[in-house]
């Protein structure tokens, strides 16, 4: 069943249609949501109010652009007026850089795989403590894959912008993952404080 | 590039951190009590739009009776406003239940019955 269909059958009134449109849209609504927001408990509140907009909404969608696009514009608009909320009244907790933490030690790897486990948690930690726009394009470029022009019409940021935050969030996450490379020249299992 | 002394490409590493999912979880039953809330809503405003499409068509057959009434049967303004008047509290009443009747068999008992099947 492509997009157009899909719609067809949710506005229809079919409730299995729905299901599968959620179920088809989930992942993404929730890494848009997750990666903006941040907070576990406010996560599934937000991202059904989302879904609710989608069915509400879904009427006026032309087919101008992709079904994942207008879904990712309205999970975005619905997570930024929240995350200010949030900001307004200061419940946003803002996570210092983070440490790197001793992994558990699983027998079947080998100090090397380790190693990049161990990088790959740090990286995605200093990932979740970059900048809410930086945090975004990186979810929406990397993640879900989406074009510069297509994260333009979600975010509404110009094509250049983009490119920066992408740019200057990897040179800054590289710079650091070197710096603890750096730092750290014989083991990894080291805390950092 | 890579790095001798970690034994990883930083390029790499960071590319698959990027694409990494990350640990935000929605519950089993997300889709269930979503879909189940969409029908509520959905059910809920059926409900009042048809409700509202019937206190339409009752107010509407009432107006063409009045019309009915000035042109055929010339029945003055005044009688109907002075009967209105003095009789206030019982025209109101009246309109007040049929609106909450209709209002209850089209909406709320409905919407009970169907939360009740649901549950």
């Amino acid at each position: 069943m492509n997009d157009a269909q899909l719609v067809q059958q949710v506005l229809n009134g079919n409730n299995h249609a729905f299901r599968f449109l959620v179920s088809k849209y989930q992942r993404l609504v929730t890494h848009v949501v997750g990666r903006i927001i941040q907070q576990e408990d406010e996560l599934e509140d937000i991202c059904q109010e989302v879904f609710i907009k989608v069915f509400k909404t879904l009427k006026r969608f032309r087919g101008d652009s992709k079904l994942s696009t207008w879904i990712a514009t309205i999970a975005y608009n619905t997570a930024i007026t929240h995350y200010r909320k949030l900001k307004r009244r200061g419940e946003l907790s803002y996570s210092e850089e983070p440490n790197l933490i001793l992994a558990e030690k699983d027998p079947g790897l080998n100090q090397k795989s380790i190693e990049k486990e161990e990088a790959k948690k740090y990286l995605m930690q200093l990932i979740e403590s970059l900048p809410v726009n930086y945090r975004t394009v990186i979810t929406l470029f990397h993640l879900e894959e989406f074009s510069y022009k297509e994260i333009e019409e979600i975010t509404g940021m110009p094509e250049g912008t983009i490119k920066s935050y992408l740019s200057r969030a990897r040179k800054l996450l590289k710079g650091k993952i070197e710096k603890v490379a750096r730092l750290e020249q014989t083991n990894i299992f080291v805390d950092y404080v | 590039m890579y790095n001798e002394d970690r034994n990883f490409d930083t390029d790499q590493i960071l590319k698959e951190a990027f694409t990494s999912e990350p640990e935000f979880k929605l519950s089993e039953n997300f889709t269930d009590l979503l879909v189940e809330k969409v029908e509520r809503r959905f059910a809920w405003a059926q409900y009042i739009r048809e409700f509202l499409i019937y206190l339409s068509v009752i107010l509407g057959i009432m107006l063409v009776t009045a019309v009915l009434a000035f042109v055929w049967y010339d029945a003055k303004i005044e009688n109907w406003l002075s009967f209105f008047t003095s009789n206030a509290a019982l025209v109101v009443g009246i309109n007040l239940l049929v609106v909450f009747v209709l209002f209850a068999d089209r909406v709320l008992l409905r919407y009970f019955m169907y939360r009740a099947s649901t549950e």
